[in-house]
């Protein structure tokens, strides 16, 4: 019994590993800060920032949540 | 957001907009970017010292401090040019720090003398001469404070097109 368990969570164990380490998406975003500097009342201004997938897996976008 | 899935190796822009409003002195911002990678969220910070009088700042002074190359005839409007006034005591580089890609060129002296007024120039390229937008374009000076300043630019095209089909309709 106490054999079968350790069984089990070792094959848990090298589960999650699995998981964590292949197949995972990783969004780096190497410029993430712009200051606009002066900047007039009642405008609309923008700036692009450049996003980089380099994780093993496509990475997805799902929500872009206003500061 | 030009793709929502980016593939592995592969890079996107994703554009955040910033309206100023009524905002006084400085505001910062915090977007945040919820993706499959999970918590925690990834964010960008954006930040911008809002003005009331821009024709009043240091070390210069940009006017017109909006550009508007908004056509509302068939006149074809292409380009806007501005001027930059070095009112501090000092040379100034100016150099360009954003500006949005495919829609146009920025012309921008390389410095300006204390004092002195410069001109700068915005030009449409031909793919953006349909379209109406609100974007900026950011410079920043060689002064102690490495100071920022940016200028919004407005189009807003009228579709000549439907205007003649509205005024065509009751004659049929």
């Amino acid at each position: 019994m106490k054999r079968t368990a350790i069984l089990v969570a070792a094959l848990l164990l090298v589960l999650v590993l699995a998981t964590s380490s292949f197949g995972a998406p990783r969004l780096t975003i190497p410029d993430a800060s712009f200051d606009f500097g002066y900047v007039p009342q009642n405008s609309s201004i923008s700036h692009e920032f450049w996003l980089y997938s380099e994780g093993d897996d496509s990475l997805k976008i799902l929500k872009v949540i206003p500061g | 957001m030009e793709k929502e899935i980016i593939a592995v190796g592969d890079s996107a822009a994703l554009e955040i907009i910033f309206s100023t409003r009524k905002y006084k002195s400085r505001v910062a911002k915090k977007p945040r970017i919820q993706t499959n990678e999970g918590p925690p969220d990834k964010y960008v910070q954006i930040s911008a010292d809002v003005v009331l009088r821009p024709d009043s700042t240091y070390p210069i002074v940009i006017n017109p401090y909006k550009i508007d190359l908004s056509q509302f005839t068939e006149k074809v409007i292409k380009k806007a040019k501005f001027k930059i006034t070095n009112v501090s005591d000092q040379e100034l580089d100016i150099s360009l720090k954003s500006l949005p890609r495919d829609l146009f060129e920025v012309s921008l002296p390389g410095s300006i003398k204390p004092g002195g007024t410069e001109s700068g120039e915005i030009k449409l390229l031909n793919d953006a001469l349909e379209k109406s937008f609100e974007k900026s374009i950011t410079i920043q000076l060689t002064d102690a404070d490495s100071s920022r300043f940016t200028i919004p630019i407005k189009r807003t095209v009228r579709d000549m097109t439907k205007k003649l089909g509205a005024t065509e309709a009751p004659g049929k």
